[in-house]
């Protein structure tokens, strides 16, 4: 071979030794940094865990107790039956599960448009985007006083409806993007065989982008899950959602009733837990494009 | 024929029973004690532990008259706002509300007026045994009483026996200041006693304890701007003169904020953001030698299950200030419980009875007792109840202290717009306590979002309601005095 | 592989009936509300005095731009969080992106265990921190009284520095995972061969990072940044939980400002102004970066 591979390759087998002690310390302080990552972003998590099963003596004592002797979930049962917890609980669920549903069933048929057809041509996907960048705190007004007027505060429905449309412009986004993914062939068979273009969008592409579809919806019940501006102003006693729930906690300092509070912490980042594990491999693609932002 | 008897005999059978379980025969044994069966109510309060204050009563309310209570919480900070906002639309989800006694003017015209109900519904609220103070500032609007009182909210003095009375805090004391360690009467000794007791352990104990309690939080309507006007006052302040022009911003207010600037370092790390319990828990814990705040920390000292100063706790008036030889004290009144109904309540009747329920001497105490509601006493009734009295020691004197400091008190300013003057005055006082402006900077900034809130209300609506109040408080002996600053000792 | 370039046979009025839901809801959920709540900017409707209101034209403008000085500490506020929680965010991320770019085992499960935080809400993320923080038995000043670190309570919220240190790192928690995944997407789609021909040709790991991640991975970086950025100003939900605008008004953002405004002083008009204020000031800030970043687009496609 040439001169030059043959002295790479003997320079190479002189620094091999050399080389694999650079490789092992490389490697153990990516694992070293990993490990302090973890710690630093899930530590809190843990942290928060184990308060909330603490009982009084472990608590409000030095030196700290970290994991309590005898856990208990007392704090867990006065979440629910004093505070309502599992009213809120539910209530997030019932909210998000419908805005998730309605966000897919109006921004796919949308999504669809554009990837088609390019409706709107870059100017409507433009106006989405922008719609992005909107300041909750811009709409929160305006939609306040408008409810007022027609009795929607305090309701699951108006709050449905801020959070399904305030989710489609990203949720168009995604699907577009998945639907570009594969070709119209496929529904063009169906159409030929004499299938309204809507039933072909039912029965032939949704089958094939569901996982797409699911993964925007996830992400679209993690965003509504977590949105807090509109909850806060629209939400009632009866329609309160979790978000809300954690913000009674915050007066009177949060060591006296740091149970619940911590409780409710507990089950409001749940469904981020579930969602991770199981959207592994589209994380990097819908959280990278902030899907889980309102 | 048969036919025909068998349906009027059908018909009697049921016309006899449709009597006997509508008409006037019907067994009354059930709902002559549950009048109310099947009814809910709803309160709406600014925190959780007044759900709590009101659990407490839950059981024995629904077992006397079969009304259920539901409570909705909105956060201390959102409250007055969201509260308001529905009322002023013509509206309200809530039936039973609690509201703070200096929001009358803005709140009272949506409550309901208790007299035709008193005499409706034969109620009683044993008026005789609600202290003056009260019934003057915090019941009436327009002449009617719209509410009852909850929570008495008048601050006092409380102080640990052991740090003042060890003798080898006393010759510290005394060989530094030059007088006698003693409970504070004075502004001057207060800041003089919380710099002595600041980093050191003055209970005996080698820890690093502080030097006193304070709450200095801008939420709800105040807490730095309670703390604040116990001096402000004291020096001679008053909220506006007769033309509305704001006087936070006199000598007296300046000299009481830059002492409140000045001894910062005197205070748990913390205290910014505390609002009333956390200070009481310092108190309790043994953390802090004394405190000024409302009565309800007596019951979380005199509370064995989580007080270390148990029968070790002195009790008295808030410090004032020496002024020609006397000394002037000013408490707080602030801000006052008070519970109402609202006026656009479908429940108007039973919500009454709740009220009156609450209110009565024998619940009511049950609630100002327990020192997990911090609901105060208000009644004449709860100070001398044999079982108070009685509930741990030291509690006769705690009592009698709370009634010694009434004829002192100062309320808040109780025009429309309380809320919005309060709260713009407590975040200049915080801001001028975290540093970010100086004190008189931060009273001239307050002054200005005081006169901006007048202009907004109408000047001469505010005027007007702000002449009667001011005229109260004279007669209370609370006036201007400009000259008060300088000489106050 | 996209469909580029062939439109399918349609009927004419299906693309819009199919876009028709969401435009509808869009125009009766977002464009009426905007458009109403510039009416309202140039009225003086203030709910706490009562219905009725008047047309005042730019009053609320010029009092926000020139007569109110918390208004512009809400700006300089937010600008001061802004700035560093960026700058940690970016390196943070980065640093780990490349630490998960490396050959580990059990890549997914650390990248989906480190993707939680951006998952769950600013508020959670905040009550959780802010029961950390606490004074006397949060879990930081514990550990640091363990450690000897500390020596007395430490209270983080005392001073507006600290407080915004606070709000700063809460926040840095809270998106790093997302800056580290957008890194590392970027990082993936760099093609080995350009650091193999490197490596041949002698550079060092250090030589080939700066002369062919960073330059390649600048675009990527720039959208991150300008999305983080977007979000950061409009920063509520953590405030709201974690200081409260607190100390004083050291730590009140934009939308905290105007949420209080609207939602505590019930000043509707002059907070949709301020609201029309932030919506100014976010497109002026997207202009801003994007002529910043579109010179370098260039040179990196090149």
């Amino acid at each position: 071979m040439s001169v030059a591979v043959r002295e790479t390759a003997l320079v190479g087998a002189r620094r091999t030794t050399w080389y694999r002690a650079q490789r092992w310390l490389a490697s153990g302080l990516t694992y070293l940094g990993l490990a302090a990552a973890l710690v630093f972003f899930l530590g809190p998590f843990f942290w928060i865990l184990t308060t909330s099963l603490k009982g009084n003596e472990d608590y409000f004592t030095f030196p700290p107790v970290w994991i309590p002797e005898h856990p208990s979930l007392a704090h867990y049962g006065r979440l629910f039956s004093k505070a309502s917890g599992l009213r809120y609980f539910g209530n997030s669920l019932l909210v998000s599960t419908l805005s998730m549903f309605a966000a897919l069933a109006v921004s796919l048929p949308t999504a669809y448009s554009i990837a088609r057809w390019r409706f709107g041509g870059g100017f409507l996907s433009g106006v989405l985007l922008v719609l992005r960048m909107l300041p909750a705190i811009a709409l929160i007004i305006p939609v306040y006083i408008m409810y007022k007027t027609i009795g929607l505060t305090n309701s699951y429905l108006g709050l449905i409806i801020i959070y399904t449309v305030v989710y489609v412009p990203f949720a168009v986004w995604l699907l577009v993007g998945f639907l570009r993914d594969f070709p119209a062939e496929i529904e063009e068979a169906a159409l030929i065989d004499g299938c309204s273009r809507l039933k072909a969008l039912i029965r032939v592409v949704v089958p094939i982008i569901a996982p797409g579809m699911a993964v925007v919806a996830l992400f679209a019940f993690i965003a509504t899950w977590n949105e807090f501006l509109f909850a806060v102003v629209l939400t009632g006693i009866e329609t309160k959602t979790m978000m809300v729930l954690v913000t009674s906690y915050t007066s009177g300092g949060t060591d006296m009733f740091y149970g619940e509070a911590s409780a409710s912490v507990v089950l409001g980042v749940l469904p981020a837990f579930v969602v991770a594990f199981l959207l592994q491999r589209y994380l990097v693609k819908g959280l990278a494009l902030g899907g889980t932002k309102g | 024929m048969k036919r025909f008897w068998a349906v009027a005999v059908g018909a009697a059978v049921l016309f006899g029973l449709a009597v006997m379980t509508h008409g006037p025969l019907a067994p009354r044994g059930a709902s002559a004690a549950r009048p109310y069966e099947g009814t809910t109510v709803r309160a709406v309060v600014n925190a959780e532990y007044v759900k709590y204050s009101l659990s407490l009563v839950e059981q024995d309310l629904y077992d006397k008259l079969g009304i259920k209570l539901e409570t909705e919480v909105i956060p201390i900070d959102a409250f007055v706002a969201k509260t308001l906002l529905e009322f002023n639309s013509g509206k309200s989800p809530w039936d039973l509300i609690m509201f703070g006694g200096s929001n009358m003017p803005d709140y009272g015209r949506h409550f309901e007026p208790l007299e035709n109900w008193i005499s409706k519904l034969r109620l009683d609220f044993a008026m005789e045994d609600i202290p003056e103070v009260y019934k003057k500032l915090f019941l009436k609007h327009n002449g009617k009483i719209v509410a009852m009182p909850y929570d008495g909210d008048v601050h006092m003095l409380f102080w640990n026996k052991v740090a003042f009375e060890r003798p080898e805090n006393k010759k510290k004391f005394k060989a530094k200041y030059g007088y006698e360690l003693a409970p504070p009467q004075t502004w001057k000794q207060w800041d003089d006693q919380s710099e002595f007791f600041q980093g050191w352990g003055w209970d005996g104990s080698d820890k690093k304890l502080f030097g006193a309690g304070a709450s200095y939080k801008p939420s709800g309507g105040g807490y730095s701007y309670y703390w604040w006007r116990q001096r402000f006052f004291a020096y001679g302040g008053q909220y506006f003169d007769a033309e509305m022009k704001p006087l936070v911003n006199t000598p007296a207010g300046i000299r009481a904020l830059e002492e409140m600037v000045r001894t910062m370092p005197n205070y748990p790390p913390g205290v910014m953001l505390f609002e009333s319990e956390e200070p009481k828990t310092m108190l309790v814990k043994g953390d802090v030698p004394m405190l000024y705040s409302w009565t309800s920390t007596g019951k979380r000292v005199g509370n064995a299950a989580e007080s270390v100063i148990v029968g070790k706790a002195g009790f008295g008036i808030v410090p004032g200030a020496e002024i020609d030889g006397k000394i002037v004290h000013r408490p707080a009144l602030t801000p006052g419980r008070g519970m109402a109904v609202s006026i656009y309540s479908q429940k108007k009747e039973a919500t009454m009875k709740v009220l009156e329920f609450i209110s009565n001497p024998e619940q009511s105490l049950k609630i100002v007792m327990d020192p997990k509601t911090i609901m105060d006493p208000w009644r004449i009734s709860h100070f001398r109840s044999q079982k108070f009295q009685q509930a741990f020691p030291g509690a006769s004197e705690y009592l009698a202290a709370i009634e010694k400091t009434f004829p002192h008190v100062v309320p808040d300013p109780i025009i429309p717009g309380a809320n919005d003057y309060q709260r713009k005055l407590s975040f200049e006082i915080t801001e001028a306590l975290a540093k970010r402006k100086q004190p008189k900077e931060a009273l001239d900034a307050a002054a200005a979002e005081w006169d901006k809130i007048t202009d907004r209300r109408g000047r001469d609506k505010q005027k007007a309601q702000w002449g009667e109040k001011m005229g109260e408080m004279k007669q209370l002996g609370i006036e201007y005095h400009a000259d008060w600053a300088a000489k106050a000792k | 592989m996209q469909v580029s370039g062939m439109t399918v046979k349609r009927k004419h009025w299906e693309p819009l009936a199919f876009a028709s839901p969401s435009l509808v809801l869009i125009g009766l959920v977002i464009v009426f509300p905007l458009a109403y709540a510039f009416y309202l900017s140039l009225q003086n409707f203030d709910l706490s005095i009562g219905p009725d209101y008047e047309y005042v034209g730019l009053q609320n403008y010029t009092e926000a731009l020139f007569r109110d000085s918390r208004f512009w500490a809400s700006v300089w506020n937010t600008a001061v969080i802004i700035a560093p929680a960026l700058v940690a965010e970016l390196l943070l991320g980065l640093g780990l992106a490349l630490l998960l770019n490396r050959k580990i085992r059990g890549r997914p499960i650390i990248t989906a265990l480190l993707a939680i935080p951006p998952m769950v809400s600013p508020v959670m993320a905040a009550m959780a921190w802010r029961m950390m923080f606490g004074v006397k038995y949060g879990a930081i000043n514990n550990m640091g009284l363990q450690l000897g670190l500390i020596d007395v309570y430490f209270d983080w919220f005392s001073t507006p520095f600290r407080s915004i240190l606070a709000v700063v790192l809460v926040d840095v928690w809270h998106n790093t995972p997302f800056m580290m995944l957008v890194l590392l997407a970027g990082l993936q789609s760099i093609p080995q061969d350009l650091y193999e021909a490197a490596r041949a040709d002698g550079a060092s790991a250090w030589k080939s990072f700066w002369f062919i991640t960073l330059p390649l991975l600048k675009f990527t970086a720039a959208v991150a940044v300008m999305i983080r950025m977007i979000d950061l100003t409009k920063l509520f939900g953590l405030i709201f939980v974690l200081t409260f605008g607190g100390p004083g008004g050291a730590t009140e953002t934009l939308a905290f400002n105007t949420y209080l405004v609207g939602f505590n002083d019930f000043r509707m008009s002059y907070a949709s102004a301020l609201s029309y204020l932030i919506i100014l000031i976010v497109l002026a800030l997207t202009l801003v970066f994007l002529r910043l970043s579109r010179p370098r687009d260039a040179r990196a496609a090149a």
